[in-house]
């Protein structure tokens, strides 16, 4: 075993929060690739993870493992656990209608449905409970007044949500995702398309919804990971790095391969 | 919040500048307490409260550590830029500035001890002017730089010149003490330092002042300042004669 194999063996965390999800050696493969190496870490309740590194490194893999969104593609296997609240998610008996209530997701690109701004909001609500119209309208509002775009849409529930902004566009996808009240809410990219106000709009948010929910946040943007996040990961070729307080790894690094990352000395 | 008045869309971003002024305006408080509470020990003759203001400090040094590390997180998380730049890399200069003072103020406590075991023979109100002077000039430059008020900061670097020519008078009559009466020379001594440190803390004063400047402005304080320092004129007849 290397000896980065040794500083992985043991889950990272750093954080003070209890775990929410605690990942337990953790491997991947696409039709054979290994693209996912031992991941061990846990990911502290209730505040934000980022995960950042080169493309290929895995980050999104990973991401996409917290709610087996995998398992839509064939030829994909994670191996390993991957325990929320205690209960291992990869295993094929845990219910994946329970995992997507539990586990909300939202992409790099923002993909309203061609349909009103309300019926956004409330197209994923109908999947899973049976609301009145009162309540309904009451959750739906509830949901885009937590993503902060309620005082922009409020007049215009009707209309189409292909008609918003593409920073409105995003939020309208993350006030979708919460509606559903999960407990986790995974973050890809979430502001790659979208320009410097819109995005600041996107983290301030991340930074309310951080009081409620347990976010991880797959970033390219390092000075996003560093503005938003509590805790970051570092990636590489699969294989988790560096786990450990945003401030600590932006300011004093523990492994040199984060630092040329980070400093723009990679390759 | 930035220069411009406006929030961040960030809101933690603010806080984090609101607690980086207040922090700065804290030590700069403490550290004229510090020099009040020495000019008081030089007066009444206290060694153990000269003794606690030595002590205190710490407290002073602990504070510029603070600022130190939230400049420094400021800068990696934040990547602060324009305004923001300014007022980050303003406070880092600043708190130099203030630590300094506090160890100035130190200084002055720290010698009103062997001072307190000699004869009182010298008067040290001059002293306690002096000091007095200093600390009004730095409490004006500390609402300078809390309000980012560049023509304060500008009044505060041209007042300078009455502490130095306070400090010349006073270094006058320590000599014609020390020429009449050579039985003073020790605590005159130990005066003559104070004073200078006390000089000093102005010189600092001003140091924040022209921070303030760059940080209100975005170019430095550049002009050349009048000083009215002339202990260290050769020729000793004109001490305490304001220039022609």
């Amino acid at each position: 075993m290397n000896d980065l194999a040794a500083a992985t063996a043991a889950p990272m965390t750093g954080a003070a929060a209890p775990a929410k999800i605690k990942v337990r050696d953790v491997h991947f493969y696409y039709n054979g690739y290994h693209a996912l190496k031992g991941i061990n870490m846990d990911i502290p309740e209730k505040q934000v993870t980022a995960i950042i590194g080169p493309s290929g490194c895995g980050k999104s893999t990973l991401l996409r493992i917290f709610n087996r969104i995998y398992a839509i593609y064939p030829k994909l296997e994670a191996q390993g656990n991957i325990e929320l609240d205690g209960e291992n998610i990869l295993d094929p008996n845990y219910s994946m209608n329970r995992l997507r209530t539990k586990v909300g997701m939202v992409f790099q690109k923002p993909v309203p449905f061609p349909m009103t701004i309300f019926e956004n909001v409330a197209y994923g609500i109908r999947h899973h409970e049976k609301l009145s119209r009162a309540d309904m309208e009451i959750r739906v509002e509830q949901a885009l007044r937590s993503a902060a775009l309620w005082d922009e849409v409020k007049d215009k529930l009707k209309q189409s949500a292909l008609g918003l902004s593409g920073g409105q566009q995003q939020r309208l996808c993350i006030a979708r995702g919460i509606a559903l009240r999960p407990e986790v809410l995974l973050l890809d990219e979430p502001t790659s398309a979208l320009d410097p106000i819109a995005t600041g709009r996107i983290e301030q948010l991340v930074e309310e919804l951080k009081h409620e929910y347990t976010i991880v946040i797959v970033t390219h943007n390092m000075q996003q990971a560093a503005r938003c996040s509590d805790r970051t990961a570092f990636m590489y070729l699969g294989e988790l790095i560096e786990f450990d307080n945003t401030e600590k790894i932006f300011t004093k690094p523990g492994k040199k391969q984060t630092e040329d990352y980070i400093t723009g000395r990679f390759g | 919040m930035s220069g411009s008045g406006k929030e961040h869309i960030i809101k933690s971003y603010d806080d984090e500048l609101i607690r980086l002024t207040g922090e700065l305006v804290r030590m700069g408080e403490l550290a004229v307490s510090q020099l009040e509470a020495a000019i008081d020990v030089v007066e009444r003759r206290d060694e153990r409260a000269a003794q606690h203001v030595v002590h205190n400090d710490d407290a002073i040094d602990q504070l510029e550590q603070e600022i130190s590390h939230d400049v420094v997180r400021l800068l990696a998380l934040r990547a602060p830029i324009a305004g923001d730049l300014r007022n980050v890399f303003a406070a880092l200069r600043i708190a130099a500035d203030i630590e300094r003072i506090g160890d100035y103020a130190a200084n002055v406590a720290k010698r009103s001890i062997p001072l307190s075991m000699a004869a009182p023979l010298t008067p040290t109100g001059g002293l306690a002017h002096l000091a007095e002077l200093a600390a009004e000039e730095v409490r004006e430059v500390l609402r300078a730089h809390r309000d980012r008020d560049a023509e304060r900061a500008l009044k505060v670097w041209h007042d300078d010149v009455e502490l130095d020519e306070a400090y010349t008078a006073y270094f006058r009559e320590l000599l014609t003490y020390m020429m009449e009466d050579p039985r003073v020379i020790t605590p005159c001594t130990h005066l003559l330092f104070m004073a200078k440190n006390i000089e000093r803390i102005g010189d600092h004063a001003t140091n924040i002042a022209e921070n303030v400047w760059y940080q209100v402005k975005g170019e430095p304080l550049t002009a050349p300042r009048d000083k009215r320092d002339l202990t260290s004129n050769p020729e000793p007849v004109k001490l305490g004669n304001r220039p022609d």
